[in-house]
């Protein structure tokens, strides 16, 4: 004769009794994951409180760079120019040369249909963040948008008339051989020269935008001129270039 | 008063070897059919094992009613210990040889060949695993002598390999093992069960999920299978008569399967 009230009973144990581990792991297994997820939240509190302290260093724009055919599928990053105008440094503190073009040449070029980079490079010098340089993140899409307002070469042209950094005049000539302003990259690039007679990329550029500008000649003397001096492998090999595209 | 929905099925499932309710499955139906034909050879000895509840007694019992019908057959399902009554019995069984006193191996012998068969009898020894060695022997040489031809089923334990015991190995014989029923020859097994007596409402209600949880509980030992199912189907026959409205008649409750599964022995609760 079967006692159910009893089976019952002994049935109901034997489900705790089962369920024991299970509920251990779960419990476990919550756990662990909430504190994962707070060591992982403390861990970047930090930096968090970094950027409302507005020290981040350096400013990386984000910017869709009109014709862009590949805006949607590409990630740009370029430096704010809200960044560069924030840069009151005096002209006796400006970093040697040397030193600059390391940062300027590490630093993304603006215009280059390039892969997709999302390289932000740590800054050395802590330079106060404006909020409105903060990269948008829109969508499923990985775009930063650049605050047009914000960027503007002219007001990086303005600065550079008034403190003639030669590496901001290499910037500048960059930027437009970049966007194919040849006229306004030689400009820039011949002032550049002229402040500072060692920047290979200077010379470069200034050739090659009198090549653009359709005075091979005149940059092949200019090179040879500059070679002569510098003896520059870079400004050599371009020159070589420009010899055999003219002897074909 | 006896529900007829449950009661039934029930029944069909109390653990006692019938023939009548063998339950053909196809790897059971192939050990059987090379049982039978192992039986026709001119073998000495035939080894049927096991593990407990893969159906031994249920192959020894359909053979022996399958066979009594044409040669003799004489089936001795419960042990006879007693070496001088094991003889006493087989004479008096097959030979029609009534004595009070004991029977020596020789004069047995004597009666074996005295007594003129067309073929030789069969005796089928159940659970043969419980004959003393001496019994063992005495089998052997009657076997020996083409006397009698024996067909005995053995339990295979993990903790005793009888198998290897000396007596069996140096006799000529075939040997079938069988197996603990998979998911699948369960499942075949308790629909056929309750099919073959109309059960077709039961047999609906048993679907894939219980099935699985039938073999696991029961390893696919068939008596416990039965037991289990018994043990369910008593639960069933009580809930109809005091809680009918908890009976769900589109499967098994698996609540109730595990209750019988404890109330069996198989889980310990």
């Amino acid at each position: 004769m079967l006692d159910i009230s009893k089976l019952e009973r002994r049935w109901l144990k034997y489900k705790i009794k089962r369920s024991v581990p299970y509920i251990f792991l779960i419990t476990t297994g919550i756990i662990f994951s909430v504190t994962i997820m707070w060591l992982y939240s403390d861990n970047h509190q930090p930096k968090k409180s970094v950027t409302a302290s507005k020290t981040l260093p350096i400013t990386i724009k984000a910017a869709v760079l009109p014709g862009d055919t590949h805006s949607e599928n590409t990630m740009l990053l370029e430096p704010s120019m809200q960044f560069m105008q924030s840069i009151e440094i005096p002209a006796e503190v400006i970093p040697s040369s040397t030193s600059l073009k390391k940062s300027i040449a590490t630093s993304p070029r603006p215009a280059v249909p390039s892969p997709p980079v999302s390289t932000v490079q740590t800054p050395k010098v802590p330079i106060p963040l404006s909020k409105s340089t903060q990269p948008i993140i829109k969508g499923k899409l990985t775009s930063i948008k650049r605050d047009d307002a914000t960027f503007d070469i002219h007001e990086l042209e303005e600065r550079f008339k008034n403190n003639s950094n030669p590496n901001l005049g290499l910037y500048i000539a960059r930027y437009h051989y970049d966007h194919a302003n040849y006229s306004e990259a030689y400009n820039y690039a011949l002032k550049t020269n002229a402040l500072n007679t060692t920047l290979d990329e200077s010379w470069l550029i200034f050739a090659k935008s009198l090549v653009k500008l359709g005075k091979t000649d005149q940059a092949k003397k200019t090179l040879q001129l500059y070679i002569s001096n510098s003896n520059s492998e870079s400004a050599k090999n371009f020159l070589d270039t420009l010899n055999k595209e003219s002897s074909k | 008063m006896e529900h007829l929905l449950f009661s039934k099925p029930r029944d069909l499932f109390i653990d006692i070897v019938n023939p009548k309710d063998y339950v053909q499955i196809d790897s059971v139906s192939h050990m059987y059919q090379s049982l039978k034909t192992s039986v026709q050879k001119p073998l000495k000895m035939i080894l049927l094992y096991g593990r407990p509840g893969t159906g031994k007694s249920m192959l020894l019992h359909k053979l022996h009613h399958d066979l009594s019908k044409d040669q003799k057959v004489f089936m001795i399902d419960i042990p006879i210990i007693d070496e001088n009554d094991f003889l006493r019995v087989l004479a008096h069984k097959i030979y029609s040889y009534a004595s009070r006193e004991s029977l020596t191996l020789t004069r047995f012998l004597e009666l074996s060949a005295a007594v003129n068969f067309s073929i030789i009898p069969i005796v089928l020894l159940d659970e043969a695993q419980l004959y003393s060695a001496d019994v063992m022997e005495k089998i052997r040489l009657i076997s020996d002598a083409r006397a009698l031809k024996f067909v005995i089923t053995l339990h295979k334990t993990d903790n005793e390999d009888i198998i290897a015991k000396e007596h069996f190995q140096t006799r000529i014989w075939e040997s079938i093992e069988l197996q603990n029923a998979s998911y699948e020859e369960l499942k075949i097994y308790i629909q056929k069960k309750l099919l073959k007596s109309n059960c077709f409402d039961v047999a609906n209600m048993v679907n894939d999920k219980n099935i699985k949880l039938i073999t696991k509980l029961t390893k696919g030992n068939y008596r416990e299978a039965n037991k289990l199912m018994f043990a369910l189907f008593s639960l069933y026959a009580w809930y109809e008569e005091h809680h009918p409205s908890k009976i769900k008649y589109n499967t098994l409750n698996t609540k109730w399967i595990e209750m019988a599964a404890i109330h069996t022995g198989l889980i310990r609760a």
